[in-house]
């Protein structure tokens, strides 16, 4: 048996000329939280409809444990699902939502009976059975959908963007609890999402998505450090993108030049360039602003501008500063690190070698 | 008045007085219904209570029909009628309607334009066209002997058969459009959550997609069923001489009896009919969707 619960090989889905996934190749390990994460349109829909059985690859082949899908209806795959709207039964109560699936599989009364309410507790909606889902919160309905979900205790589970209807504060309790429960029940889920931050939270692993491609895959803290394009590095969290013109070396380091002019050095983790680097990518945490100049011993590059902009994060301020030549970088500078800090100043900057990354695309 | 007097007034409750105003665009067409529609209803619930001396509140008109054997046979034989039609077109309506509201394919334009185009035909031209195919010798009795099948012609017209297959074909577009408004009403999605819970195409029809069209489902029967508990040239062209429905005994009654009482009564029956079946179904409704979802 292979310890991967998904595998997609080179998997294509076209719609007419158009291919909304193409050649996508992922292995999903079992008990992993797995968020497919892109913008719309992206073709992460189209890949957990395939995943379930709803739409059929044009190419490719999908296994789940193992075994391959081919021809095996979604009512045939052991796998659940938490729909985007929901998609609760409204002429049901919520206990027969979530009994509908131990329902289909035939399993004794009783062991129903304590399945719902075992899954029911488990969302924090013991008490909730009776109601029909219209007399539900928008938070409780997508309690209960998860409820239903997971009665039959399949071990995979896929989410298409279920907390995108809540409220932010709702959003990120919810998080939390997702994540208690795949733990608990040690379940492979497959999170579809566009956003970034609820990826970074809640997985183990983040597919990047773009145009129907995996535009990269890994542990959010590695795609976080070292996106492998500027799409990656653009998409997950903030960065300074610098197209660059020309790259030189210089004992240890790399020389960049910037098409506005300006020149930055850099480090590699281990000194080479696989390609071409095509941008430059500066996370605003790691470009650190003064109001002094700093020491002129330090190996970091070391420019000066003025402060245009300042943008209030509460805790943060996002600091737009506008060098000579014209570039504009951003920084992340603590509210409280600099007190006096006030736009049309002239600041300094300081960015440390191994911070400059360089990126193929 | 100073400024904090103004704010420390209590705010009066916000319902306005009723203006005759917002009722004036309402005005002429309910002119028009009392005109059309609600004088002559009354004058003809007016003349069945009308007595053959002149009295002006009596129960004999009532009395001769309900006495007669062969015009109540008429009252049962429309809602045999009506019930047969309605429960016919639901059935055959339910899974164009169904393919109509899911399909995605470019045949769907082509099956809706076939579902309605019925409609562009009249009613007689219809009717015409099923009496040539079902006739004594029309097209499928001739087929049936000229093969050596039957040597007798079926009796496929002049009878409750011949009607009923004809109401239905008029009547079946209109089960069609009340069928899909209340399908497409349904939200996809919960086709597929059943699905990857484990159900089986039946189970999804038998307890989502109909407890859900159960409203598509009453309308689709109500219509279907006054629809043809009222039609006239379908019964009258199909059934032949002998198959007497309300409508057809009305017409009867004012043309070649001139017994306007009489026609009264059966139009009231009719109404009454039609209105309990409306009432009977609106109320079933509420209980069989609870009903169903078991
Ligand atoms: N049934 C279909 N027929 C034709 N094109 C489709 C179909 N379904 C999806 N597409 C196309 O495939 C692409 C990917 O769609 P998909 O629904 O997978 O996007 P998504 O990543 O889920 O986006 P979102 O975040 O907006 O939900 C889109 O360009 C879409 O227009
Ligand atoms: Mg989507």
């Amino acid at each position: 048996m292979s310890s991967n619960d998904i595998e997609m090989i080179s998997v294509t889905k076209a719609y007419g000329s158009h291919r909304a996934v193409n050649e996508v190749n992922l292995a999903i390990p079992a008990g992993e939280f797995v968020s497919i994460l892109g913008p719309s349109g992206c073709g992460k829909t189209t890949t957990l409809n395939m995943i379930a059985g709803f739409a059929h690859p044009s190419s490719g082949d999908i296994r789940i444990r193992g075994k391959s899908q081919n021809g095996v209806p979604p009512e045939k795959r052991g796998i659940g699902m938490v729909f985007q709207n929901y998609a609760l039964f409204p002429h049901m109560t919520v206990e027969e939502n979530v009994a509908f699936g131990l329902k289909m599989k035939k399993r004794p009364i009783g062991e129903i009976r304590d399945a719902v309410k075992h899954a029911l507790r488990r969302v924090h909606l013991d008490g909730y059975g009776e109601r029909y889902p219209k007399e539900l919160s928008g938070g409780q309905q997508q309690r209960a959908a998860l409820a239903r979900a997971i009665a039959p205790e399949p071990s995979l589970l896929l989410l298409d963007e279920p907390l995108s209807n809540l409220d932010l504060k709702l959003r990120e309790a919810m998080r939390v609890e997702l994540k208690d429960i795949q733990e608990q029940l040690a379940m492979t889920f497959v999170y579809v999402t566009h956003d970034q931050d609820e990826a970074m939270a809640m997985s183990d692993r983040i597919v990047v998505m773009q145009n129907g491609v995996v535009a990269q895959c890994g542990r959010p803290a590695d795609i976080y450090d070292h996106p492998r394009s500027s799409f990656v590095a653009d998409f997950i969290g903030k960065s300074n993108l610098l197209p660059i013109q020309e790259v030189q070396r210089s004992g240890k380091d790399w020389v960049v030049s910037v098409a506005t002019g300006l020149s930055l050095r850099a480090k590699t983790p281990d000194d080479t360039l696989a390609d071409p680097p095509q941008y430059c990518c500066i996370r605003p945490e790691a470009v650190r602003l003064t109001m002094v100049e700093s020491d002129a011993s330090t190996s970091a590059n070391r420019l000066a501008g003025t402060l245009t902009r300042m943008v209030n994060l509460g805790a943060y301020f996002d600091c737009f500063v506008t060098l000579q030549d014209g570039t504009v970088l951003k920084s992340l500078v603590r509210s409280t690190r600099l007190p006096g800090l006030t736009s049309n100043q002239t600041v300094f900057l300081s960015i440390e070698r191994e911070a400059v990354q360089l990126l193929p695309r | 008045m100073t400024s904090t007097d103004t704010l420390s007034i209590t705010p009066q409750p916000t319902r306005l007085p009723i203006r005759f105003g917002q009722f004036l665009p309402l005005a002429p067409p309910s002119i028009m219904l009392i005109f059309i529609f609600a004088i002559p209803m009354g004058m003809m619930i007016a003349l069945s209570f009308r007595g053959a001396d002149g009295a002006l509140l009596t129960l004999d008109n009532y009395q001769r029909f309900f006495s007669d054997d062969l015009m109540l046979a008429g009252l049962w034989r429309t809602a045999l009628m009506s019930g047969l039609v309605a429960i016919c077109v639901t059935v055959m309506a339910y899974p164009v309607a169904y393919y109509l509201a899911r399909s995605t394919s470019r045949w769907r334009t082509v099956v809706f334009a076939l579902a309605i185009a019925p409609e562009l035909a009249g009613v007689v031209l219809r009717t015409y066209g099923w009496l040539v195919i079902l006739e004594d010798h029309g097209a499928i009795n001739s087929i049936l002997i000229w093969s050596g099948m039957i040597s007798e012609p079926l009796p496929l017209s002049k009878n409750l058969l011949g009607v009923v297959i004809g109401l239905t074909h008029v009547v079946l577009p209109f089960g069609i459009l009340s069928l899909l408004t209340s399908i497409q009403g349904i939200d996809p999605n919960l086709e597929r959550a059943a699905q990857i819970l484990g159900a089986s195409r039946l189970s999804i029809i038998r307890r989502i997609i109909l407890p859900l069209s159960v409203p598509g489902i009453v309308s689709s029967l109500l219509i279907a069923f006054t629809m043809s508990a009222s039609a006239y040239a379908t019964p009258a062209l199909l059934g032949g001489a002998g198959f007497k429905v309300l409508a057809t005994m009305v017409y009867e009654q004012v043309l070649f009896y001139i017994d306007w009482p009489l026609a009264a009564v059966m139009a009231v029956l009719l109404l009454i009919l039609m209105l309990t079946m409306t009432l009977a179904g609106t109320r079933a409704e509420a209980r069989l969707q609870r009903k169903l979802h078991v």
